[in-house]
């Protein structure tokens, strides 16, 4: 019996302390920094928040190097198959112009009715956007556990936590980390996102919460409330986060909300340099 | 001779440099486009065959250090990445010193015991230190699939190892 608890203790330190012909470290003090600095991150003290700052930047770049093979060898096969596909493009290409023109006409009513409708209200002119920081995606990498993109740009450009970021003017998600030349981008469909949304002709007001699956879902909506497939969703603006009525996704007939940006195929995105009222995250 | 050893050298460089690629590249092995519950985490199946394997080609420095690099791609707390692997790693050594011959089979059910530790460690600090919210079913996918799929890298692995390095064991 000592023999084999003998067995035990030396097969145990063994693992934990010896160091190979061409090892360096042995385990056991490896543990002991990984937990050094696991502690020094998670109580946040300057000079870590400014060393990993600098890393952060530094490891981006070189994710972003990387992966240039993987972002180059697709790109390639879609270059010969869309020079394939060139004369279908251009006559669909013909037909979404002439659907656009027409929807400019309508475009020009909506918007000088809406305008009236407000003065009607009194609300608060909300006004358009025009501070933004548009941003390159440098890593893309799609995690099983959070849904989050790296860009390329980060307090140089005043981007601060909180900060909304869209692609082609739908909200794709928010900004919740940012060091000085690039910034990480929490995306609507990761399980830590919550957006107050409002949707149908009675202005519903529900939270968008993601579940880490490709489709967020709607929950604190009104009770018995019925599903309806296809109906725009849109932030609310009530956190003071997000600006009221930028576009988010389209609803399901079970409740989940068909975002209208893909969220594994962005490429470039747009900062919105608007300060949260409050801190976020 | 001389172009020979460094051929001989890169070979058994690779299983390092797919560590270090996967943790610092955009490559994944979350196949959710394809079907949504699969992901698997395939550092630690590497981590803990060649230490099995062959330890002198993955040493822990090596392991700590993609582990920092992977906690930054992915944006976890720094050092949580390293810990689990290092813990995968320290399994992997004490099953290497107690064990003369290893099966298939053998490695497989120390590997569960290997992950179940590195998973534990990995989501509790997660929990309990971190802001951090992950979905339990996600973690139970993950650590299902890892496991299932480690008979099939093992396979691989072996193959690059007779193939490549030579098929003496450690």
């Amino acid at each position: 019996m000592s023999v084999s608890r003998d067995d035990f203790s030396i097969a145990f330190r063994s693992a934990l302390l010896q160091r190979g012909a061409t090892q360096k470290f042995s385990i056991f003090s490896l543990i002991i920094l990984a937990i050094v600095i696991f502690f020094l991150d998670v109580y946040g003290f300057k000079a870590i928040k400014t060393t990993r700052s600098f890393i952060n930047d530094v490891v981006y770049r070189v994710t972003y190097l990387a992966s240039t093979p993987t972002r180059i060898f697709p790109g390639i096969h879609q270059g010969i198959a869309s020079h394939f596909n060139l004369k279908k493009e251009n006559e669909e290409l013909r037909q979404v112009i002439e659907r656009y023109k027409s929807l400019d006409l309508n475009l020009e009513y909506i918007s000088n009715e809406n305008k009236n409708l407000k003065k009607v209200l009194d609300t608060e002119n909300v006004e358009s956007v025009s501070n933004v920081v548009l941003a390159k995606v440098l890593v893309d990498r799609n995690s099983p556990f959070l849904k989050s993109i790296i860009i390329n740009k980060g307090s140089k450009e005043d981007i601060v936590k909180g900060m909304p970021v869209t692609q082609n003017k739908y909200l794709i998600g928010r900004i919740v980390e940012t060091n000085y030349l690039s910034s990480r981008v929490l995306l609507l469909n990761d399980l830590n996102s919550r957006i107050p949304v409002t949707f149908d002709d009675k202005s519903t007001q529900a939270i968008l919460t993601g579940g880490g699956t490709r489709k967020p879902t709607l929950s604190y909506l009104p009770e018995d409330f019925q599903f309806k497939e296809g109906i725009t969703v849109f932030a609310s603006g009530k956190d003071g986060i997000f600006t009221a009525g930028t576009p988010i996704g389209k609803t399901t007939d079970y409740g989940a909300v068909e975002l209208f940006v893909d969220p594994n195929q962005l490429s470039y995105v747009t900062v919105n340099l608007i300060k949260p009222s409050k801190e976020v995250f | 001779m001389a172009k020979l050893n460094i051929v001989q050298k890169l070979f058994a460089a690779g299983p390092l440099i797919l560590l270090y690629y996967l943790s610092i590249s955009e490559i994944d092995t979350n196949l959710e486009k394809l079907f949504e519950v699969f992901s698997l985490n395939l550092q630690i199946i590497i981590i803990y065959f060649w230490i099995i394997k062959r330890p002198n080609l993955m040493g822990p420095g090596h392991i700590f250090l993609a582990g920092l690099i992977n906690d930054v791609v992915m944006g976890f707390p720094l050092g949580i990445s390293s810990l689990s692997y290092l813990l995968v790693c320290f399994v992997g050594n004490y099953v290497r010193n107690k064990s003369v011959n290893t099966t298939i089979a053998s490695d497989w059910f120390t590997f569960f015991i290997a992950l179940i530790f590195a998973n534990l460690l990995f989501f509790t600090l997660l929990n309990n230190f971190s802001e951090v919210a992950i979905s339990y079913a996600k973690i139970g996918y993950n650590t299902f699939f890892t496991l299932f799929m480690f008979p099939v890298f093992w396979l691989l692995f072996n193959f690059y190892k007779i193939s490549f390095i030579g098929s003496q064991d450690a």
